[in-house]
């Protein structure tokens, strides 16, 4: 059993106009939940697309659970969910999702009995309403994402790679997905998924890789990556709105280098020589109601954020949260 | 190739499931037979409105030729003789009867009246009035029982056998036409120019049906986007074969049920016409082809279907919008234009040095050249190589269009330009 379920290496794509993807090398471990973290444009979804042999590297290797991504058969072992989701309109949803199976080499009993399980565990199936025997175009928006999920799983495959899975779902959806993503490493299956959400990224990923214009700029385990960014934050609340002393306290540049201000909560870089006891004394001292001051690792999204700078965030980025 | 097979099973089912599909395959053969019979049924309801025997003929000959006559217009010595008057008048009543019949058809109980008397005997002249004294058709009827009357009544004096005479003078004639032209008899009759002609028109209506729900087909996995999930399943090759196969495994079956419906109208043709009450066709000998020519044509239909089933495909992958697909697949469109508008030419005159030049053309060879090949015994050395020209063309326009495929199915947005096309030829 090799122990990377995905490896690139040195993946480099070209297109007419610009480099969508440059010397990019990245490592998936086996039975992991692995996030493809970067702003829109960055080159997440080219990279997708090449290891699912969409598209082709015009440099680099790329290997699937120990084989080159091109050896017959290994396609059938990944799911895919691309990032622009469709579905042929005029087709009855079992018969798309037997076809959907087909193609991935599964047989027509065995697509049969799971399309069945799956319809009912996504509540598509009822006793009083069967959603299958339906035309595609019948369904909701949401009951469609459901079908084009299924789909991806049907061949019950290995490694399931998830292109931007949460835009567009409703949080029900949307907490439905996590639920099976959580499942599937559970059962030892490897997810990969890209996302510019970095707090969903932060919760169900192992692993990391942050990309920004078609390069890596770090990647590793969450655990990693946050231990290696030395820096300790501070997460502070407030109850009421800062009074002027407090933002003066808040804008000296002695103490505070960086503030991501949500308006009620705060996380504060310090300078380099910035004591956090100092900040919480002059706070409290400017008639702060500190409701919480609590050092912390950095979140994920100030670590992009500090990594990629405000150049590399794209309109994309407000999505944060 | 259990993928490959996936792919053709949805292409074939989802299109034979079609409302569209089983309405135009079970009512393509009723509207064809009933665009066949009708014009042959309504002349035939025509011919029965002839009715002629209805006058009357008013007789100053003292020689019974009014009989006579009266028996030629309703059938016969077996006919209802009843049916037409014949009204005996000494010469000098002609004038009382004329008028008093001239009444009668004025009140609709008679057609007209014919006059007969010594002029017609002596001079061959006879008058005629009526109110269908304009239809030829009836007037060419009177005219032909009066001379036939006459006749018999000329021989019969001359000492022959009133029984003879009848026989003799009851003559049918059935004419065929054979055309001329100046290269010599034109072909080898009407039937195979028409089996020629079916074979041409069907192949095209193949090609332009089915042709354009295969660029429809892609057109709908670009927009709705599902042809990304397909691609990372199959190959965009197999995704195309499968297409192309599984649309033509539907254009095939609708063609079968066509030919087959035909056949099967053909063989039950007497029972049908019996049923409407008309006289049996004229026999259509369909023109006997041998294996050979029988190989080729199902080549040319395959391989001229296939050559233009990938072309769409292209189109289809170039574009991401039906308003541009219907631009973008002109050139095409004028291709199959450009076949069938030479396809009449070509029955007319099979050996024609034009039927020769768009019979080596490869686009518009699988048009022309099965309805040649049906009317005239063609060289096997232009047979052999009119075919190859289509197989080199075909494999060109497959393998270009799978390139044109395999880039254009992820490319959205404004189609592109003929440079970029040649870079998306190159790059994939």
């Amino acid at each position: 059993m090799p122990e990377l379920a995905l490896e690139l290496r040195g993946i480099t794509k070209r297109f007419a106009e610009h480099v969508a993807v440059r010397e990019l090398s990245l490592a998936v471990p086996r039975g992991s939940v692995y996030g493809l973290l970067g702003p829109n444009g960055a080159g997440k979804t080219t990279t997708i697309r090449m290891i699912l042999n969409v598209i082709a590297p015009d440099s680099g290797s790329i290997t699937v659970l120990g084989s080159p991504h091109l050896t017959p058969g290994l396609l059938d072992r990944l799911g895919y969910l691309p990032e622009e989701r469709g579905l042929y309109k005029k087709m009855q949803v079992r018969r798309l999702l037997r076809f959907l199976a087909e193609l991935k080499g599964v047989d027509g009993k065995t697509a049969d009995r799971r399309i069945t399980e799956w319809l009912e565990r996504l509540s598509l199936k009822s006793p009083e309403k069967d959603w299958g025997n339906a035309k595609v175009d019948e369904l909701s928006r949401g009951m469609q994402q459901k079908v084009q999920f299924i789909g991806t799983l049907l061949h019950d495959p290995d490694v399931v790679i998830l292109d931007e899975p949460f835009s567009g779902l409703d949080p029900i959806n949307a907490q439905a997905l996590k639920d099976v993503v959580v499942e599937l490493k559970r059962r030892g299956k490897t997810v990969v998924f890209s996302t510019h959400l970095m707090d969903n990224a932060e919760r169900l990923c192992d692993s990391v890789c942050i990309i920004a214009r078609g390069e890596k700029v770090l990647d590793g385990t969450v655990v990693g990556v946050k231990s290696e960014h030395h820096k300790l934050n501070v997460a502070l609340s407030l109850g009421g709105d800062p009074s002027a002393d407090v933002s003066a306290v808040l804008a000296d540049r002695a103490l505070v280098l960086k503030m991501d201000d949500n308006n009620r909560y705060f996380e504060i870089e310090m300078t380099a020589g910035g004591n956090p006891q100092l900040l919480l004394q002059r706070l409290v001292g400017a008639g702060a109601q500190v409701q919480r001051f609590e050092l912390i690792q950095p979140s994920l999204h100030q670590i992009f954020l500090d990594r990629v700078g405000a150049a590399g965030v794209e309109e994309g980025m407000q999505g944060h949260g | 190739m259990g993928k490959l097979w996936a792919v053709i099973k949805r292409e074939f089912l989802e299109r034979v499931r079609t409302k569209w599909f089983i309405i135009v395959t079970i009512f393509g053969p009723v509207f064809f037979g009933v665009i066949m019979v009708l014009p042959a049924y309504l002349s035939v309801r025509g011919m029965k409105d002839v009715r002629v025997a209805d006058i009357r003929i008013i007789d100053a000959t003292t020689t019974g030729l009014g009989d006579r006559v009266a028996t030629r217009l309703n059938g016969g010595p077996m006919g209802n003789a009843a049916a037409t008057q014949v009204v005996v008048v000494a010469p000098g009543e002609v004038a009382a009867a004329e008028s008093l019949a001239t009444k009668d058809v004025m009140a609709k109980t008679r057609r007209g009246y014919l006059v007969v008397d010594s002029a017609t005997i002596q001079e061959q002249k006879a008058r005629y009035a009526g109110r269908n004294a304009s239809s030829i058709r009836e007037i060419e009827i009177i005219q032909d029982a009066l001379r036939s009357a006459l006749l018999g009544q000329r021989l019969e004096r001359e000492g022959l056998d009133p029984k003879r005479v009848e026989d003799l003078t009851r003559v049918k004639i059935s004419m065929s036409a054979e055309r001329i032209t100046d290269k010599g008899r034109g072909g080898s009759g009407i039937g195979s120019a028409i089996f020629g002609f079916l074979i041409a028109f069907l192949l095209y209506m193949m090609i332009v049906l089915y042709g354009q729900n295969i660029l429809r087909g892609v057109l709908e996995e670009k927009t709705t986007r599902v042809a990304e999930v397909i691609v990372s399943s199959v190959s965009t090759d197999v995704l195309l074969a499968g297409k192309v196969i599984g649309v033509g495994a539907v254009g095939l079956l609708q063609q079968a049920v066509w030919l087959g419906s035909a056949v099967a109208l053909y063989q039950l043709r007497m029972h049908i016409f019996t049923a409407l009450g008309m006289p049996a066709m004229p026999n259509l000998p369909l023109p006997q082809m041998p294996p050979m020519l029988i190989v080729a044509l199902v080549l040319f239909f395959i391989l001229g279907y296939s050559l233009y089933a990938a072309l769409f495909a292209a189109v289809g992958a170039m574009v991401s919008s039906q308003e541009d697909a219907n631009q973008a697949a002109q050139p095409v469109i004028m291709l199959l234009v450009f076949s069938i508008i030479f396809a009449q030419p070509v029955m007319l005159n099979p050996t024609s040095r034009l039927a020769e030049i768009v019979s080596w053309i490869p686009f518009s060879a699988p048009v022309i050249m099965p309805m040649r090949m049906s009317a005239i015994s063609i060289p096997w050395y232009e047979l052999a190589g009119t075919l190859a020209g289509v197989a080199v063309t075909c494999a060109i326009c497959v393998w270009l269009s799978a390139r044109i495929y395999r880039v254009g199915l992820l490319m959205y947005g404004k189609r592109p330009t003929m440079r970029e096309l040649a870079r998306w030829i190159r790059q994939s």
